[in-house]
């Protein structure tokens, strides 16, 4: 009997999936917070919560997507091997080429956006020449800031996609080889920073308050971001639909039985026409909790609905 | 010859360019013909292989499936027929262009795909971008596995790969693709042969012989 978690074609199951959505998360929070600097600028600033949750997530995802992803490695304790040999060649050695300068790019941005707060910090500990150090060196990092936003803006764009071209690239699996594919989780990505910012925002009552701009900022983009997404959800099927054997092969394959009803109920019913007709009625801080948490399990879902229904159909 | 460091070894040991003392030079390009009208399924290449490579139990290098079978009746014998499933030795392999740290690598010298097992991560990418789905994680060394035409085991040795060698029907023949005097070549030459997948671009060095006898697909 054909079992959807274990088949024979299955290489990469579902803490995959988790990283997927992890590293979807940090990229999507950071475009987020990167896109309010030039169309809320009055309130964009280290104390805007949803800045501060950026601050904290958008690193932290990426760790722990990282971790899980060293644990999942047949030989974990040689994870250091990816560091210091690399593959031009290679989606995956490409990315981790791109983790590093990502994680640069957040360490200097996020000491540019909180120097006063890290001064503070450090003057509590020392107040010779380790604090004249921190103030100088993050006085010229702060000088910069702008351009360390330019950078992060980029990088956030293609760390969303990189997880799209890693998949993209597996020839063996016609559904994965897809070049709608980065695209797609660049969006659903998006969607899922969105989401995490909204939660964020729900269950903070200043930031509804007082920040009005930002909330109206992303009310006015997350619906457009979705419409984004079933474009490219349907211009992928369709590319598969339209395509040869086996393109037309997988995509019956996928959007029929148990993972086709994870696509139809749980990435379209519960991730996005939910959270859209929601965002019809009156919106309110359970609203917007109700409809971030649906559009995170949503993103979730096709995550394992690609990883999954990508791997079932072979070339 | 060429023949001062172990590097070149390839050529030296080499069944069919032995004869190639002259052009040298040329690099050498080993390939594996299967001819299904002489395979009877007996599967000795399996356990040869198991045998000379140390593969663990539950894991394997090569598969003999059966691809053809026509049943007996009172007038006829029954017919079995038998499609080899291992490395194709792909000139552009998917599995060399996805690692990330290099240890799946084409040997420049033999144009064999191999795997450098000490740079291994374990990371699984190769064998989700293997189109032949022959690659497995070795579950004693815990990095990606698969045949390398005996490389360092007959090869090195001076021998060839020992499917090749244990075949009772000698319906494995092993050698340079690029010396057109070697038995695969003028074998290749001879027959009509066909490739696995070959719309993907990946130029497998696995040809095969069809056996006589085809399916019809039950659409």
């Amino acid at each position: 009997m054909f079992n959807a978690f274990h088949f024979d074609t299955l290489v990469w199951d579902w803490p995959i999936a988790i990283y997927l959505l992890l590293v979807g998360i940090s990229a999507g929070m950071i475009t987020l917070t990167m896109l309010l600097k030039y169309y809320v600028p009055a309130e964009y600033n280290g104390k805007n919560p949803i800045v501060m949750a950026t601050a904290i997530v958008a690193p932290l995802s990426v760790m722990i997507g990282l971790v899980i992803l060293i644990f999942h490695l047949t030989r974990p304790t040689a994870f250091w091997h990816l560091l210091v040999f690399y593959n031009p060649d290679s989606i995956m050695s490409l990315g981790v080429m791109l983790f590093q300068v990502y994680f640069v790019f957040i360490f200097l941005w996020l000491v540019s956006l909180y120097r006063d707060e890290l001064l503070r910090l450090v003057g509590k500990f020392n107040k010779g020449c380790l604090f004249s150090l921190v103030r100088n060196l993050s006085a010229i990092l702060q000088k910069r800031r702008q351009w360390f936003e330019n950078m992060l803006l980029v990088l956030a764009v293609l760390l969303g996609c990189y997880t799209g071209f890693l998949l993209s690239a597996l020839k063996s699996f016609p559904m994965l080889n897809n070049p709608v594919l980065p695209l797609l989780f660049l969006a659903s990505g998006t969607t899922s920073g969105i989401a995490v910012a909204m939660l964020v925002g729900a269950i903070n009552q200043r930031f509804i308050d007082v920040y009005k701009g930002t909330l109206h900022f992303i009310h006015k983009i997350e619906n457009p971001v979705i419409f984004a997404e079933i474009f490219l959800l349907f211009a992928f099927f369709i590319g598969l639909l339209l395509g040869d054997g086996h393109k037309n092969l997988s995509a019956h394959n996928a959007l029929s039985g148990f993972w086709g009803g994870v696509f139809w109920i749980g990435v379209i019913g519960t991730g996005i026409a939910v959270p859209l007709v929601a965002g019809l009625l009156r919106t309110s801080r359970k609203q917007m909790a109700f409809s971030a948490t649906l559009s995170l399990i949503g993103v979730f879902l096709l995550r394992m609905f690609v990883l999954y229904a990508g791997q079932m159909t072979v070339a | 010859m060429t023949g001062s460091s172990s590097r070149v070894l390839a050529n030296e040991t080499a069944p069919q360019s032995a004869t190639s003392v002259t052009g040298s030079s040329k690099k050498v390009r080993y390939g594996l013909l299967h001819n299904e009208t002489l395979c009877i399924g007996c599967k000795a290449c399996m356990g040869a292989c198991k045998e000379t490579n140390n593969v663990p139990d539950g894991v394997t290098r090569l598969e003999i499936i059966n691809s053809v079978y026509i049943p007996r009746t009172s007038t006829t014998r029954a017919v079995r027929q038998y499609f080899r499933k291992s490395c194709q030795h792909c000139e552009n392999p998917p599995c060399v262009s996805v690692c990330p740290t290099g240890a799946s690598f084409k040997d420049a010298l033999t144009g064999i795909v191999d795997i450098n097992d000490k740079r291994c991560v374990g990371c699984r990418y190769c064998i989700a971008a293997c189109p032949y789905h022959v690659r497995f994680i070795n579950p004693v060394t815990k990095t990606a596995d698969k045949c390398n035409f005996c490389r360092e085991t007959n090869l090195a040795a001076g021998k060839k790969p020992a499917c090749v060698e244990i075949c009772p029907t000698h319906a494995l023949v092993f050698g340079d693709l690029n010396d057109p005097s070697s038995e695969i070549s003028q074998m290749i030459l001879a027959n009509p042969t066909y490739r696995s997948k070959v719309y993907l671009g990946t130029e497998p060095k696995l040809y095969r012989i069809p056996g006589k006898h085809g399916v019809i697909d039950n659409v």
